[in-house]
């Protein structure tokens, strides 16, 4: 990387952004970036720098570079004094957040380590879910070019084994523990600092610390609270089939990848009888099949069906745009209704600075990050210091069931075999 | 032998004789194709408890399923192929020129976009289920399983045997059916017995693609839920842990082992066809009070082929979609030259390379001429993933730097269309070396050219028509190419397809809409360069 002294010509950070990165206090990578932002700042910079230090960071009209409004929209971390965590840093907002939500806690991305060079992410997620979240890490640190591959997750996970120790992935991030699971397995993932798999409860990282989950989804059973109370949606999976009062009034959606995966963790925690009885009680109740789990979610508010199975954010999606529809949303407690399945990051034993590597995945875990992905994408954050929308239990009220390995989800074969046996097309 | 039916006047005297020269390229292009298999064998050899899998009882039903839906896919699409092209070709069927271009526009539409609007349209709760209901019809059969499978692949690749057809009847000799008909031949006997030799190598070629494309593709069985050969190595690919790349591998080579037994049986057909060294046109045939009745059937598969996708895609465009994060998947037109970029080299490519193997199989009855020729065709069969995952094996093991810093994935992915779609060039271009009379270049030479000036002078410009039909052809298929895109593509290098896949993939159905109808665009003209020069010896 050249280091060269002016720097006007880098891009700006798009002023929906929050504050860009000028940490004062350390020197080093971050020079640069310091640099850059006294020159765009001119007299804006003064206010910005004062923000650093203090908590009482004047609004975010003043941080941006240009002068010009920087998304004002409440949620930003300019108001967060209050919050806790104690965070003498503002947090940022990836995005155009939530009106009435409080600032996140947990670690603004201006105390974590800069990043900088060129970081190859390998993304199981889609650009749709992550595309806004890597931009504004990449346009935080000038220094840093972040070239992402999309792709499935499970083809990316074949790619890093297929090209071997010349692969260009540093890091690997992944729409389920399972591909994660793998890539662990074939001894291709390196060891994450415990400063950032500390950051994240233990059932959801890598006992052996080489991946951690970054956002998580939680198996739920949305309902019509015109048709039912919340006390007569079963605690327990297996009460449904003998509940006559849905008969005809359920659907799932059997071809989608996350009620595969739920079916899977009846199969492990359960057996394939058990399962299989399930299964079957459902036809014999008359559930309906829908094409997916959004499609349930809006059958439900619309009263064609009064409950059903689905991940809890289409529920939140369908509230989004609909904040009156009747639909709420219920757990089971402790089986394999209640599964909380993880998206997360992994780095790559052949990345060219794993200690850089790491360093990006942290930045997934940041107040802003999680703030992210539980206002936009609805789902869970992972950390407990960010709440998750809506009336929706914080992570730690949940109640997943216990001693289940979530790479074995991934084991969808068998699966398959059991739905197609008794019956279900997918 | 495949060229038996070239008689020897027309090949000149080459014979039996091999030049050396072309030998060698032809070969060269055939053993650059077949490379990558080198990998998918080792990786085959690699896998372990394999013997387990292929004599596992799902694994012997998938197969047969999957020979059933390509045996039942290849005859729809003859039973459709060849009657649209005679209506088109031969008879005075009403809008005969509208129903030319319709009747092949099929073949733009890629078949997981097909297979999605059917399963959209006359799925549970589908779009258009309600538009039946005032035709009285209220239950429809389920879309889902063999009948959907076989529905929307045959819609959508039928085509490959209508437009093959259609040029075998242009550049055939009408004035034999008219010869028969005056030897008191009823209209159908004279179709029998003059019309279907002279036709039979090209409807065995046009099924051939249409064989090949159905026993490699994942998408649409996938969607319509059926289980075919293709989702047992989907199944074992996803299991990474037990060593799926492998077992794809092998499975692979089972498709593979599938493929040599389709190239026999359609060496065998083509081989008895009959060629002749006159074109000239027959009378129309009059259909008499079956014009209109043909009009609705050609009016009936046309809307169904592609008023369906199109609707689904207009509802889609019209609605929007129910997705999140649709700021960072803005459409840009450069997407558009992406494709239409990496498409065009590839035809380019794959002209050039099917230009020695065509001549040499055309020009040849030689074993090692037909091995050269039908060799070009295997990379067709094993699924783009695992193409792609060969071609990433031999970047990264041999790119050193230039892979990691991804500027050779480009070229990788060139050659990987290249691999795949080779034989659709090659099939065209030997088709318009054979109609070309060996004996012109014989005469260029007594004239004082050399082999290679004769070659490029007289027989080029000649065949040069078949060449542009093959690009085009290969064009077209690269467009709606997806899986090994996907393996290959640069970081942030986005074509039609791979947004199609991405806003698609997180439920922005909405913003799918318009790069699908850019892409059906964009194809549509290819199709319009293929039309037009077919049976071009006619005129």
């Amino acid at each position: 990387m050249t280091d060269e002294p002016h720097a006007t010509d880098e891009p700006q950070p798009s002023s929906r952004l929050g504050r860009p990165k000028s940490n004062v206090q350390r020197d080093g990578p971050s020079r640069r970036t310091r640099r850059r932002f006294l020159a765009l700042a001119g007299s804006a910079g003064a206010a910005a720098l004062a923000g650093c230090n203090a908590s009482q960071a004047p609004g975010p009209q003043s941080e941006s570079p240009t002068g010009t409004d920087a998304d004002g929209d409440g949620g930003d971390g300019s108001d967060g004094s209050s919050a806790d965590g104690g965070s003498g840093d503002p947090v940022g907002q990836v995005g155009s957040g939530r009106e009435g939500r409080p600032a996140p806690g947990g670690t603004p991305m201006s105390e974590m380590p800069d990043l900088s060079g060129t970081v190859d992410v390998y993304s199981g997620r889609g650009e749709a879910l992550v595309g806004a979240l890597v931009e504004y890490i990449e346009d935080l640190y000038p220094d840093l070019n972040l070239r992402v591959r999309y792709g499935g997750s499970t083809d990316l996970v074949n790619t890093i084994l297929t090209e071997g120790q010349n692969s260009p992935a540093d890091v690997f991030y992944s729409v389920n523990a399972g591909s994660l699971g793998a890539l662990a397995e074939r001894d291709r993932a390196a060891e994450l600092p415990e400063g950032v798999l500390e950051l994240v409860r233990g059932e959801f990282r890598d006992p052996g610390g080489q991946w951690v989950g970054t956002s998580g989804r939680a198996r739920t059973v949305p309902y019509n609270t015109e048709a039912f109370s919340e006390s007569e949606i079963p605690d327990d999976i297996f009460a449904f089939p003998d509940a006559s009062r849905f008969e005809d009034e359920m659907g799932w959606a059997p071809s989608y990848g996350s009620f595969q995966a739920f079916v899977t963790a009846m199969r492990i925690l359960n057996g394939e009888e058990a399962t299989r009885e399930w299964l079957q009680g459902m036809l014999d109740l008359g559930i309906q099949s829908y094409s997916d789990e959004f499609a349930i979610s809006q059958a439900i508010a619309d009263g064609e069906i009064a409950a059903g199975f689905a991940n809890h954010y289409y529920i939140q999606r369908v509230l989004d745009g609909r904040p009156d529809a009747p639909l709420a949303t219920a757990f089971t407690e402790g089986d394999a209704g209640a599964v909380f399945n993880v998206a997360g990051a992994a780095v790559v034993d052949t990345a060219d600075d794993t200690d850089m590597a790491a360093n990006f995945v942290r930045h997934l875990l940041s107040a802003e990050a999680q703030e992210y992905f539980a206002t936009t994408t609805f789902e869970y954050p992972l950390i407990p210091d960010v709440e998750p929308v809506g009336a929706l239990p914080t992570i730690d009220e949940l109640n997943p069931p216990q001693g289940l390995d979530l790479s074995e989800l991934a084991d969808i074969g068998p699966t398959i075999e059991l739905l197609r046996d008794v019956g279900i097309s997918v | 032998m495949a060229t038996r039916s070239v008689p020897a006047v027309l090949r000149g005297g080459e014979g039996r004789e091999l030049p050396l020269g072309l030998t060698l390229l032809a070969g060269a292009v055939a053993a650059v194709v077949l490379s990558p298999l080198v990998w998918v064998l080792a990786s085959a050899l690699e896998a372990s408890g394999w013997l387990d899998l292929v004599t596992r009882p799902t694994t012997v039903r998938v197969f047969v399923n999957s020979a059933l839906l390509v045996g039942l896919v290849t005859g729809a699409s003859i039973a459709l192929g060849v009657p649209m092209a005679y209506l088109t070709v031969r008879t005075d069927l009403p809008a005969r020129r509208s129903f030319t271009v319709l009747l092949a526009m099929p073949l733009v539409i890629p078949s997981y976009i097909g297979a999605f609007a059917f399963v959209s349209a006359f799925g549970p709760r589908g779009e258009l289920r309600d538009l039946l209901v005032p035709l009285g019809i209220e239950q429809l059969p389920s879309i889902y399983g063999l009948f959907g499978a076989t529905l929307v692949l045959t819609l959508y690749t039928y085509p490959y045997v209508y437009i093959t057809t259609r040029a075998s009847l242009k550049s055939m000799d009408g004035r034999l059916v008219d010869a028969a008909r005056t030897l008191q031949h009823t209209r159908w006997e004279a179709f029998k017995r003059v019309t279907v030799p002279q036709i039979k190598p090209a409807v065995a070629a046009g099924s051939l693609l249409t064989a090949l494309y159905t026993l490699s593709d994942f998408g649409t069985p996938a969607i319509m839920r059926f289980d075919a050969f293709t989702r047992v190595i989907f199944v074992e690919y996803n299991d990474v842990l037990g060593g799926g790349r492998d077992l794809a591998a092998l499975l692979s080579l089972q498709l593979v082992a599938v493929t040599f037994v389709i190239l026999a049986v359609e060496s065998r057909v083509r081989g008895s066809g009959v060629e002749t060294d006159r074109t000239a046109k027959g009378s129309t045939v009059r259909l008499g009070r079956w014009r209109w009745p043909a009009f609705g059937l050609c009016a009936a598969l046309a809307a169904l082929a592609l008023l369906v996708p199109l609707a689904i895609l207009g509802l889609w465009l019209v609605r929007g979609g129910g997705g999140i994060g649709a700021e960072s998947l803005a459409f840009r037109p450069s997407y558009a030259l992406n494709s239409v970029g990496v498409a065009a080299i590839a035809a380019v490519v794959a002209a050039c390379c099917a230009l020695p193997v065509a001549y040499l199989s055309a020009r040849s009855d030689a074993s090692l001429a037909w091995l050269i020729e039908r060799a070009t065709y295997v990379g067709y069969a094993v699924p783009g993933v695992v193409m792609g995952l060969a071609l990433v094996f031999f970047g990264a093991r041999y790119g050193g730097a230039l892979y990691k810093q991804g500027l050779i994935l480009l070229p990788l992915l060139i050659f990987a269309y290249v691999v795949r779609f080779l034989p659709q060039a090659v099939g065209s271009t030997r088709a318009s070396f054979l109609s070309v009379s060996g004996t012109l270049p014989e005469a260029a030479r007594t004239l004082g050219r050399t082999p290679t000036r004769a070659f490029r002078d007289v027989v080029l410009p000649l065949v040069a028509p078949g060449v542009l039909g093959g690009a085009a052809l290969v064009f077209l298929t690269t467009m709606k190419e997806l899986p090994a895109t996907l393996l290959l593509r640069p970081p942030e290098f986005k074509t039609l397809v791979t947004y199609i896949w991405t806003a698609q993939q997180s439920g922005h159905y909405g913003l799918a809409a318009v790069p699908a109808l850019v892409l059906l665009g964009v194809s549509a003209v290819s199709m319009l360069v293929i039309l037009y020069v077919e049976g071009y010896d006619v005129e």
